[in-house]
């Protein structure tokens, strides 16, 4: 039967190897599991879970061809499982480790002064009063530039019901902008 | 010529959602597709800051969830706390035994108690208050009467 785990396939010469793997997609992975958790430390627990399941699949014979749309679904997934699990450590109040914090620059970014603090609030307050189902779908095309197909592959959905994620999704987000004018 | 087309129908044609008809429209109109573009660039710096810009960091804000339940929960908290002191009232007054001495005799015992402890010759005055005999019984004045008569001694 052909899903989408047939991409899983037993052919481990023709693959990169892990450490190529790491580096190419760490810095991705992070991102995107921080979008979608809201908190750097859970983010990067996440990336190692999902960097471990990869290394276990890789040492078992079963890496995927694709290891860059592998790796975003385990990690969505994780993520997912994460948050489902987490309702006990979002009780907690939500705080920046001292690592996290960024330094203060006596001037501002560039792109900040072209954004400005007020919009960018709005935008990642709006973000974050998205439905989970509409980050996931959010970010994985906008912000990973993935195809809607993609999108639909490594969520599980239809391409139908991916577009209507992203144009509730867009058009939420958007409002927040409007307000900010 | 269709009327020109809605904010929700251009952000459904981002969202690849929209119908043969209105891409058409879109493509021969100059302000839908000048209103498209203003689209597109609200998109593109929504992916900016999400993509390069830190979160702004909320300084003890309770997450989202939390801050759903707490007004609930601080209702249950006040009706639990309201419940427990009525409960505690009426078991307080269950509990306590009504008063079985007569008000004299509980202010001649308090009179006793009150002497006592502040006699300065340590032993107990006594008592200010006077026990009126209490009267007699029938019995009692039976045996009175028949004495009277018989001339015997009460």
């Amino acid at each position: 039967m052909r899903g989408p785990d047939s991409a899983v396939r037993r052919n481990v010469e023709s693959l990169p190897s892990p450490d190529l793997v790491v580096t190419a997609q760490y810095g991705r992975l992070r991102r995107l599991c921080r979008l979608l958790l809201g908190d750097a430390q859970e983010a990067e627990d996440v990336v190692q879970e999902v960097f471990l399941k990869a290394h276990e699949a890789a040492a078992v014979g079963r890496g995927p061809l694709d290891w860059g749309a592998w790796l975003t679904r385990v990690a969505v997934n994780a993520c997912r499982d994460r948050r489902r699990a987490g309702g006990w450590m979002r009780l907690r109040l939500r705080s920046t480790h001292v690592e996290d914090v960024p330094l203060v620059a006596d001037t501002p970014a560039p792109g900040d002064v072209a954004i400005g603090e007020d919009t960018r609030r709005r935008i990642w307050a709006a973000f974050r009063t998205l439905p989970r189902r509409q980050q996931e779908v959010f970010a994985l095309r906008y912000i990973e530039e993935r195809s809607t197909r993609d999108v639909a592959v490594t969520l599980g959905l239809s391409q139908g019901s991916v577009k209507r994620h992203l144009f509730r999704a867009l058009r939420h987000l958007r409002h927040s902008l409007q307000d900010a004018r | 010529m269709t009327p020109c087309l809605s904010d929700d129908a251009l952000t459904r044609i981002h969202a690849d959602l929209g119908s043969i008809v209105e891409r058409a429209h879109l493509a021969g109109c100059p302000a839908c597709t000048a209103r498209s573009r203003r689209i597109r660039r609200d998109l593109e710096l929504i992916t900016a800051v999400l993509r390069d810009t830190p979160e702004p960091i909320a300084r003890h804000a309770p997450a989202r969830g939390s801050r759903r339940w707490l007004p609930a929960a601080v209702a249950l908290s006040a009706v639990a706390a309201v419940l427990l002191v009525r409960v505690e009232v009426a078991v307080w007054r269950a509990a306590t035994p009504p008063p079985s001495m007569p008000p004299q005799e509980v202010a001649a015992i308090l009179s006793d108690v009150s002497a006592s402890l502040f006699s300065l010759s340590g032993d107990p005055t006594p008592a200010t208050t006077v026990v009126e005999e209490s009267p007699l019984s029938l019995e009692a004045m039976a045996r009175d009467v028949d004495g009277t008569l018989t001339g015997a001694e009460p």
